[in-house]
């Protein structure tokens, strides 16, 4: 089966748009990615990562009304679309065929 | 929240910079959540931190993904995309075959200018380069001063120094890197050929050439850099006896032997100061007023006879000849070596003769005419920024009328635009198209002008530089024309094409004039006012220029130049025996010995003091020769009598003007007064009225004429022209020339006709007058060609408006008085502009000469009607033809 690589911050910010559903855009995008992994963010990478995602088809997007406290400026809106699903699934998927593969006691413990 | 009125903003320039570099359709989105996350930055930490929080993420946008432009189905191709541009190269040349009028005059207008400007960028790039390629150049300086020879003489500038300065300053001046100085030496030049008589070289004084030989210590060649083909640089000039000899001076002297055979051979100055040869260089190429060719070596002077003529212990003598070079270590400057220098004067010259050390920057010394020598060729600078202005000039009187036939013949493109602009050409392609339009003329002017440059710098040889050089295709100059392009195509096109451009199609697809009425003349008709301001300018040059030209050749100076000649007798004592010779031929009037004629370049002052009721001591300039000196000059005598035949001197005859200077009312008051020179004191036995001594720049100021025997090495010679023919003339000449065969064998023979030496005086007159006529008939070939194209123009426009008037009665004479009117108005203008510019210009040119003609009101008058005489013959062929034009025909035509 081919599918497209993504890298993992690609993956993170996928993800995140699919949390944050109606209202996904840059500056929601990047507060929401802040608050979940705990790292600091920049607005740039989250733009350039939303600008490769779309071009690889996994990502939608419309402009949204404008508001006052943009300056009157739209919103980008995005959304994950069929493809963009379908890779999330799969790579899920194959992780989770990985974390079945292991034999038990064969990693470290760790204690949570 | 804080109320609207004191919003806080992000930085301007980051801003700005996001503006500029983010692509426009991300612009939006980026620009909106930067600024969403810098409001709540603002309200959390505080407007500073956020300001810089948010030009730190402006900055991280500089990533590919942001700058890179969408691409767009509908967005405009590169403006310069060479399919349109193949396009504009067509239509330009379709629409200049279309006009070949108005092309032929604005490619033959910007011809002349560009050839102009190229013509005159090779004279002063020429003039502007000498000596501008020595290693370190800007470290050398020439010693020079100011001088005053005792209490009473004026202190003046001076281009050489006393002999013994520049070693004394090596000694006592500890700043100077090198000192050299070196003498100018002028001598026949003797070669030891192997027979009985060496060939000889003549000294430059009667081939004219540039100065070649100098006695030079051995640094000169640690301050200028040669290349040494043969010889070691080191010790080469140590000794006595050695001269370095440049390449091309070591062929003419030895033909082609090999460079190491011509080492040690001998050459011969000055008759018996015999050199060998130590070393050869190669001849400098570049421009240089170095001239030198033969280096003899300064201890030759002490060793040899040259020490009665060049005193190297001598202080108080100064002599043209004695010249020094000084080579400052990096990082010094003259400011800070003057002080030294001040010493230095203080020290050497403290009693009556004063002399104060300078330095002049090498880079000055092909343009300061205060800083005289024997062998600089001094380049007027003025003289060559008002070349530049003249070429500056032209140049815009050809682009101007460029700008002029391609507005008015806008309206006639105007179509042609709105397609293009319908069909989705921006403003830019539309500005390119027209100034490719301009830059392909321009181009075409340029290679004609290449073409014609080497045959107008040949024809005008009198008014270039000696010795110009040139390289068309150097690659300064290339870069030179280059930009010649550039400058003119926009020059010329810029305007028109912005003109151009700015039509609204919609109007003027429906052929509807969309400029505005008011901005269509004005600007036009003031550049013809300009054009024409700067013709009349140099109209009014030219008549100036002549008139005082003409003056200076007619007026009477004094005395008679007719048919005299003065022939150059070589130094030594032979040259009695040969006026002897010349007083005998058939043809030859009066013969006299003499210093020099009354007028002419050479010009000799001497200090003469009369103690009457008071003292007065002047400087008198001394005319000296024989008895026939008066009578052959035809000098008047106002009172007293000629000084008798003596053989030595007896009697002074003085000017008037000298005479008045003493003190005497009428000039024979003056008579068998004594006047002193030196210890000897001697009566004044006649006074001669006033007569030009030297040019009409200075003023006639007090002579005295005398017979000094051991002066008078010049032979005067009137020739006889009674009755005869101009063959008869040259017959004399002919049997002058076998007597001076007959005394001196090894000489060519050396003349100057009077006229032709005062003529001379004024060569740099003659040179301003011949380039204000070039640039006027420039001036106003361009002009004219301008108004022409635009006569045509308007004629052609006011086709219909001329036959309505024809219909209702009006006559030809009224038809072609109303086109010619608004041109003729524009020609007033100007004059009123050119007028004070013109007076204050000539007015400031005439300031120089102490003999001028005045500025009269008339000139300024004829100037103005030779321009209208000559406009309106311009116009009048065009509008004389649409006057003549059948109304039937041109009112048909729909």
């Amino acid at each position: 089966m081919r599918r497209s690589y993504l890298g993992e911050f690609e993956e993170l910010v996928l993800l995140t748009v699919a949390v944050l559903g109606e209202g996904a855009y840059g500056v929601a995008i990047t507060d929401e990615l802040d608050r979940q992994t705990g790292r600091s963010v920049s607005i740039s990478a989250v733009h350039a990562a939303l600008h490769r995602l779309e071009e690889k088809g996994m990502l939608s997007s419309r402009m949204g009304e404008s508001t006052a406290e943009r300056g009157g400026r739209r919103k980008r809106l995005f959304t994950v679309t069929a493809l963009g699903s379908r890779t999330l699934h799969d790579i899920r998927s194959m992780r989770d065929q990985l974390w079945h593969s292991i034999a038990p006691n064969s990693l470290p413990a760790i204690s949570l | 929240m804080k109320p609207p009125t004191q919003r806080t903003n992000p930085p301007r320039w980051a801003e700005w910079l996001l503006e500029w570099f983010c692509a426009p359709h991300l612009l939006e989105e980026v620009q909106g959540d930067l600024h969403e996350r810098f409001e709540r930055n603002a309200r959390q930490f505080g407007e500073p931190k956020a300001r810089r929080q948010y030009a730190r993420e402006v900055l991280s946008f500089l990533r590919p993904f942001a700058i890179k432009r969408q691409p767009n189905a509908y967005s405009p191709p590169f403006f310069a995309s060479p399919d349109m541009l193949r396009n504009f190269f067509k239509i330009a040349f379709r629409h200049l075959t279309k006009h070949k009028v108005s092309t032929l005059i604005n490619l033959l207008g910007l011809t002349l200018g560009v050839t102009a400007c190229l013509v005159i960028y090779l004279i002063t790039n020429y003039e502007l380069s000498y000596d501008t390629f020595h290693p370190n150049g800007e470290r050398i300086y020439r010693l020079v001063g100011d001088i005053k020879y005792d209490a009473t003489s004026e202190r003046h500038s001076v281009g050489f120094i006393p002999n013994a300065v520049p070693a004394g300053m090596r000694k006592e001046i500890a700043g100077l890197e090198t000192v050299a100085a070196f003498h100018n030496l002028e001598t026949d030049v003797l070669i030891p050929n192997g027979e009985e008589k060496p060939t000889r070289f003549e000294s430059r004084r009667r081939t004219g050439g540039n100065a070649d030989i100098i006695v030079a210590d051995p640094q000169y060649f640690d301050i200028f850099t040669y290349q040494w083909l043969a010889g070691n640089p080191k010790t080469a000039l140590n000794k006595p006896f050695n001269v370095v000899l440049s390449e091309n001076k070591a062929r003419k002297y030895f033909g082609n032997l090999p460079l190491s055979e011509i080492l040690g051979r001998e050459v011969i100055y000055q008759d018996s100061v015999r050199a060998s040869v130590s070393g050869i260089v190669k001849d400098w190429t570049q421009p240089t007023d170095f001239t030198f060719t033969d280096f003899i070596s300064m201890a030759t002077v002490r060793a040899s006879h040259l020490k009665k003529e060049i005193n190297l212990d001598s202080w108080n003598d100064n002599w043209s000849a004695s010249q020094a070079y000084v080579k400052l270590p990096a990082g010094t400057t003259p400011a800070k070596v003057a002080p030294m220098l001040q010493q230095f004067a203080q020290r050497h010259y403290p009693k009556e003769m004063k002399f104060w050390p300078a330095l002049q920057p090498l880079s000055d010394l092909h343009f300061n005419a205060d800083y005289r020598d024997n062998y600089s060729r001094k380049a007027h600078l003025p003289t060559l920024y008002g070349l530049m202005g003249v070429a500056a000039f032209i140049l815009i009187i050809a682009a101007i009328n460029f700008i002029n036939l391609s507005t008015a013949q806008s309206m006639q493109r105007a179509k042609e635009i709105g397609i293009r602009k319908v069909m989705g050409s921006s403003r830019k392609s539309l500005v390119l198209q027209f100034l490719s339009e301009t830059a392909l003329l321009t181009f075409l002017a340029i290679l004609i002008g290449l073409l014609i440059t080497s045959p107008i710098l040949a024809a005008m040889q009198s008014l270039t530089p000696n010795g110009l050089t040139y390289n068309l295709f150097s690659p300064q100059n290339l870069l030179f024309l280059v930009s010649l392009i550039v400058l003119t195509s926009l020059l010329a096109g810029l305007y028109p094409s912005w003109l151009l451009s700015s039509y609204l199609p919609a109007l003027t697809l429906k052929g509807q004039n969309s400029l505005k009425i008011s901005q269509k003349g004005y600007l036009r008709k003031g550049l013809i006012v300009f054009q024409f301001t700067v013709s009349l300018a140099f109209i009014i040059g030219t008549l100036m220029v002549g008139r005082q030209l003409s003056f200076m050749r007619n007026k009477d100076l004094g005395f008679s130049t007719d048919a005299i000649i003065d022939v150059h007798a070589p130094w030594g004592d032979k040259g009695q025996v040969l006026a002897q010779k010349i007083k005998q031929l058939s043809g030859v009037d009066q013969v006299t010995m003499q210093w020099f004629p009354p007028m002419g370049s050479s010009h000799m002052v001497t200090k003469l003091t009369y103690r009457g009721k008071k003292t007065i001591e002047t400087d008198v300039s001394a005319k000296i020769g024989d008895a026939n000196y008066i009578p052959l000059y035809k000098l008047r005598l106002l009172a007293g009598r000629n000084y008798l035949p003596s053989d030595s001197l007896r009697e002074f005859v003085i000017n008037a003007t000298y005479a008045k200077v003493l003190g005497f009312k009428k000039p024979a008051d003056a008579l068998n007064q004594f006047i002193e020179f030196g210890d000897k004191k001697l009566p004044i036995v006649g006074v001669v009225a006033d007569f030009h001594e030297q040019s009409f720049h200075e003023k006639i100021s007090s002579v005295f004429i005398a017979n000094m025997p051991d002066r008078e090495k010049q032979i005067g010679v009137k020739l006889a022209t009674k009755g005869k023919q101009a063959d008869d003339l040259k017959a004399t000449l002919t049997n002058i020339e076998k007597a001076w065969e007959e005394v001196y064998p090894d000489n060519k023979f050396d003349y100057t006709f009077l006229d032709d030496a005062i003529a001379k005086l004024y060569e740099k007159e003659q040179k301003t007058a011949q380039l204000v006529n070039l640039a006027t008939a420039i001036a106003i070939l361009i002009s004219c060609m301008g108004l022409f194209g635009l006569a045509t123009f308007t004629a052609e426009q006011r086709t219909k408006e001329i036959g309505v008037r024809k219909v209702l009665g009006a006559s030809v004479v009224s038809i072609v008085g109303l086109l010619s009117t608004d041109f003729l108005k524009l020609i007033v203008v100007a004059l009123l502009i050119a007028s004070p510019l013109a007076w204050w210009a000539m007015n400031e040119w005439l300031k120089s000469f102490a003999y001028k003609v005045d500025l009269e009101w008339w000139v300024f008058a004829l100037a103005g009607l030779l321009t209208i005489v000559i406009t309106l013959i311009t116009i009048s062929s065009q509008s004389v033809k649409a006057a003549l034009a059948n109304p039937t025909k041109s009112l048909r035509a729909e």
